[in-house]
């Protein structure tokens, strides 16, 4: 069971400051619109805390022409899908802050973004990729033998940023100890590939915890440090770059996103 | 960091394929798919598919809303261990290595919700 409620909170409150502008080719009034800048959370998904940025830019856009509304970094289309700060970590840089998201409200890019077609689509796509963890950790055995209310609990403590009411929940999802974890839910994220998510248990048949070493080595081993310690790659979750002697379960426990994912961004620095 | 041998045995959850590794017998790339209907969703001719370990849960929803001529305005639902719907850019490869066996990856369809 995760006890270090201090590092829950701080992994719950992290934020990203973020500037958003419109593209300048979808202008269709005379004036620019001014920047628009939020506070995001790291925790939360873009559908769910854009509304103010759609209304700041969307009267600038001409309604006949406008398609649903996307983001894109350095060329690089924002998948909603995948948690805000995982976004950041992969595609962002920490010394150039805010971020600045450019907002689109034309040509779609249909091959690399699926549509969001409201909140909905956001809240059956997370519930559904925290019944896959708990697959991977439980068989899926505390899901199901959860209520309705308290999945409705679980969403709305993610989508109202309600740390207390969220975690009344996920604890029983991050409890060990009449269960160990069956493997570590986890997804390496790359710019310029599928994420990779493999089983790997938490620990080896000698019952040796297996380290965030261990998986990098074995799956992106050319982002490894090399024996003098010097890697051209960083290695990051929730915005840092944990020593990587650190367990896997405990990172599991207390780093992964609401969607009860381990999110592991490889950047090259 | 220590340098521990990566493929120590018991690292890997993996399942192991029973008798001879069907990954072997079939070409590296590509993965056997098993698509099952559930809820009454109308049922596929043919029902197993070699599918590139590339392609992704989004791709095979397309192609079975193709294959069992789904309208527009129609949904298609597929499920994972009859629990979970993939995301749409989750691989095909990911779903085999972590909930496939025997060398297959059953998928169950339908249109309306079934599980969840």
């Amino acid at each position: 069971m995760a006890e270090d409620t201090e590092v829950l909170r701080e992994v719950w409150n992290g934020r990203i400051p973020v500037c958003f502008r419109l593209d300048s080719h979808e202008l269709s009034s005379i004036e620019e619109p001014e920047p628009y800048f939020l506070l995001l959370p790291r925790m939360s998904y873009l559908p769910l805390v854009t509304d103010k940025v759609k209304l700041h830019f969307q009267k600038t856009v001409s309604q006949e022409e406008g398609d649903e509304m996307w983001f894109e970094y350095d060329d690089q289309p924002l998948k909603w899908q995948h948690p805000i700060g995982v976004l950041f970590d992969l595609h962002g840089n920490p010394d150039q802050v805010p971020w600045n998201v450019t907002v689109h409200f034309k040509r779609f890019p249909e091959d690399e973004l699926i549509r969001c077609p409201g909140e909905e689509a956001v809240e059956s796509l997370f519930m559904s990729t925290v019944k896959e963890a708990d697959f991977l950790k439980h068989r899926g055995a505390v899901m199901n033998a959860m209520h309705a209310k308290e999945h409705r609990q679980f969403w709305l403590g993610l989508k109202n940023d309600r740390f207390d009411q969220f975690w009344e929940v996920n604890r029983r999802l991050m409890a060990v100890s009449s269960d160990p974890f069956r493997s570590i839910p986890y997804r390496i994220h790359q710019t310029d590939k599928p994420f990779i998510q493999e089983p790997v248990k938490p620990t080896t048949t000698e019952d040796e915890p297996i380290l965030l070493s261990d998986l990098i080595r074995e799956k992106i081993p050319h982002a490894a440090p090399t024996e003098s310690g010097e890697s051209t790659y960083q290695i990051l979750v929730q915005g840092i770059q944990p020593p990587l002697t650190t367990p896997l379960q405990y990172l599991s426990e207390h780093f992964s996103h609401p969607d009860n994912f381990l999110h592991i961004a490889i950047v090259c620095r | 960091v220590p340098d521990r041998k990566m493929s120590s045995p018991g690292l890997m959850a993996t399942s192991p394929p029973q008798g001879d590794d069907p990954k072997e017998s079939l070409d590296e790339e590509k993965v056997t798919v098993l698509l099952r209907p559930t809820a009454g969703a109308p049922i596929l001719k043919n029902k197993k598919y070699n599918v590139s370990r590339d392609k992704t849960a989004g791709w095979i929803n397309s192609f079975l809303r193709k294959r069992i001529k789904c309208l527009p305005d129609e949904q298609v639902f597929l499920y994972v261990s009859q629990a979970f719907v993939p995301s749409p850019d989750q691989t095909v490869s990911n779903l085999y290595e972590c909930f496939g066996s025997d060398g297959k990856l059953v998928l169950h369809y339908c249109k309306t919700q079934a599980w969840g």
